[in-house]
């Protein structure tokens, strides 16, 4: 299937890859940090501040500020009111109960104040709804009485599904998208000015031998760097792939497939070294912020979504998330396998056509 | 038959000025290279010495004329004239991080050959240097090193584009060795120069190229002859150099 000039000269490739530590390091870190962050925010959240002014000695105040002491969803400090209000202007605390000193009658209602910086007021549904739930079970202990309804919350996708599980297959996706453009166009761009190129084709082999090397050698890459980023979130972030496998990897090949076309296209489209970085990232940033990465795309206004979901990045994201997430097979993924399609064939003909043999070789 | 044959080479660019006109880089030129000489065409900058080289060697389109190589057509199979030629390049830059050993294993490969790096190592004298990068080599080692590159698939006909520029002198006089070396062989050594002595102390027979003709060729002594016999104030006679000055003229070319 592969000449031995192929595979060979593929090899090289890969072997130069993996003697450039650096640009290793470098590919791994963006998804690293990223999985990092949510491996040390994972868990429970903060609890939230609250500065709590009791100007009530009742026995009720005392119940009160004992129960709310105990509730792990608040970190309370009790302190005078000038001190408090001045730490919740400086952001010390989020928000500041206080107690007025009639508090403690039973028979008429008490009313509470909570003190908020209104520009943190992002918070105030929370904290709301924490400090009514706490003040309705205080109140039910005091009257000694039993809850009336409870509240069973039942996932009907019956598995757990965080954010991460969500963000990594865009991760991985923004990932192998990088690492083909540069594998196909910045390599060609350099390899070209350098004269390499040139030195290459004084040799019989053909241009579509050196593509097919290239083409192989970035797949190989491409699968490894996802399988460690994909080994790591397995192993230390507990990430479920719902879907096979299989069908992950070969969505994770089509989408290097198609972003290495696209990397040939412009790398044959950019004339210089200097020219081709911000080629390079007129088309990866806003897709980066486009494509679904880290937000579902249809999150965003209606009317830019069908722009939007057409993107190459989008489509692979799409693709890798239904496989990840729900459990898709690659062949069962309609709409997203027929924009797969369209991309390939796409970019296909982009890179035939852009890629002028003759000034390659110059 | 000679082993390198072009009759009315041409190669046409688009003038950087304008670009609906040309002008041709190679105008028409005709070349007989007999087998197990070492050839050297001379010329300025610009007159088409390498495009000449480039159209042979299959790496640069032949706009009109034909050139042949050992009897095969460069035009109608370059794969296979390829095959059996070896270039060696103005330009000497490799892959990084891979060894010498590594780059003449792989253009081996490219060949579908299997190189024997060690052997051609010290056929340029690079033995010690196997495992190095070739930017930790000097300029001499470098030339060399091209050199061996050019010499993987053991080529009939082998092609230098100004081997020793911007060389010193011993790092010049050892190339020179090694391509004498290789003639001895029996192998046939087309170069491009611009440096006189290289001319009339390495070359069997001296083409001289100016915008894109060839406007004389000989051996050297027969040139001398032929252009220079008697300078006014040297002892004995000219050299190519005189020779070179009195066909191209002496204003300043870049």
């Amino acid at each position: 299937m592969f000449t031995s000039a192929q595979l060979h000269l593929a090899r090289t490739f890969l072997l130069i890859f993996l003697r450039d530590r650096q640009s290793i390091a470098f590919s791994l870190l963006f998804p690293l940090i990223f999985m990092g962050a949510f491996v040390f925010s994972s868990g429970d959240n903060d609890p939230i501040k609250i500065g709590l002014i009791n100007n009530s000695d009742s026995a009720l105040s005392k119940n009160f500020s004992e129960l709310v002491s105990k509730d792990p969803l608040f970190e309370i400090t009790e302190g005078d009111e000038a001190m408090l209000r001045k730490e919740l202007i400086l952001g010390n605390q989020t928000a500041v109960v206080l107690i007025p000193p009639d508090f403690g009658s039973k028979n008429e209602s008490n009313e509470l104040t909570l003190l908020l910086d209104l520009s943190q007021v992002r918070q105030l549904a929370s904290i709301r709804d924490a400090v009514d739930k706490s003040l309705l079970s205080i109140e039910r202990e005091i009257r000694s009485m039993e809850p009336m309804f409870s509240l069973n919350i039942e996932d009907i996708k019956a598995r757990p599904q965080r954010y991460i599980d969500f963000l990594l297959p865009g991760l991985l996706a923004f990932m192998l998208m990088n690492l083909s453009i540069g594998g196909s166009g910045f390599n060609i761009v350099e390899y070209r000015r350098r004269g390499i190129l040139k030195r290459l084709f004084v040799t019989p082999i053909e241009p579509k031998d050196f593509i097919v090397s290239i083409v192989l050698a970035r797949m190989v890459i491409v699968l490894m760097q996802i399988s460690v980023i994909l080994s790591l979130s397995i192993l230390i972030l507990d990430i479920t792939i719902v879907g096979s496998l299989v069908s992950l990897y070969g969505m994770v090949m089509l989408g290097t497939f198609i972003f290495l076309c696209i990397g040939f296209s412009l790398g044959s489209l950019a004339k210089t070294q200097e020219a081709i970085r911000p080629i390079v990232g007129l088309v990866t940033f806003p897709q980066l912020i486009l494509s679904g990465v880290f937000f579902p795309i249809s999150s965003m206004p209606e009317i830019v979504q069908p722009i939007v979901s057409a993107l190459p990045l989008s489509v692979v994201v799409t693709g890798l998330r239904d496989i990840a997430n729900d459990g898709v097979s690659l062949f069962s993924l309609n709409g997203t396998a027929l924009g797969i399609f369209i991309w390939m064939i796409l970019s296909f003909i982009l890179a035939t056509r852009f890629f002028v043999w003759k000034e390659v070789a110059k | 038959m000679p082993i390198v044959q072009a009759s009315n080479l041409l190669k046409a660019y688009p003038l950087p000025e304008d670009k609906n006109k040309s002008f041709n880089a190679v105008d028409g030129i005709n070349l007989e290279i007999r087998s197990g000489e070492i050839y050297g065409i001379l010329g300025p900058n610009g007159a088409g010495k390498t495009t000449t080289l480039e159209m042979l060697e299959g790496l640069n389109d032949i706009d009109g004329g034909v050139a042949l190589i050992d009897g095969i057509d460069v035009s109608k199979e370059p794969y296979k004239v390829k095959s059996i030629i070896g270039v060696q390049l103005q330009s000497n830059e490799y892959f990084d991080r891979l060894s010498l050993s590594e780059l003449l294993v792989l253009f081996g490969k490219l060949y579908g050959q299997e190189s024997n790096s060690e052997a051609l190592l010290s056929k340029v004298n690079l033995l010690d240097k196997a495992s190095a990068k070739p930017d930790e080599l000097s300029g001499g080692q470098k030339q060399r090193f091209s050199i061996a590159c050019a010499l993987v698939n053991s080529p009939k006909v082998l092609f230098l584009d100004e081997p020793t520029t911007g060389l010193d002198p011993q790092a010049k006089r050892n190339v020179w060795k090694l391509i004498h070396n290789l003639k001895d062989s029996g192998m046939t050594i087309v170069l491009t120069t611009h440096n006189m002595e290289e001319a009339e102390n390495l070359c069997d027979r001296i083409g001289i190229m100016d915008k894109g003709n060839m406007i004389a060729e000989d051996t050297p002594q027969a040139l001398i002859n032929k252009f220079a016999p008697d300078p006014p104030q040297a002892p004995l006679q000219g050299n190519i150099e005189d020779v070179f000055l009195s066909l191209t003229g002496h204003s300043l070319r870049d």
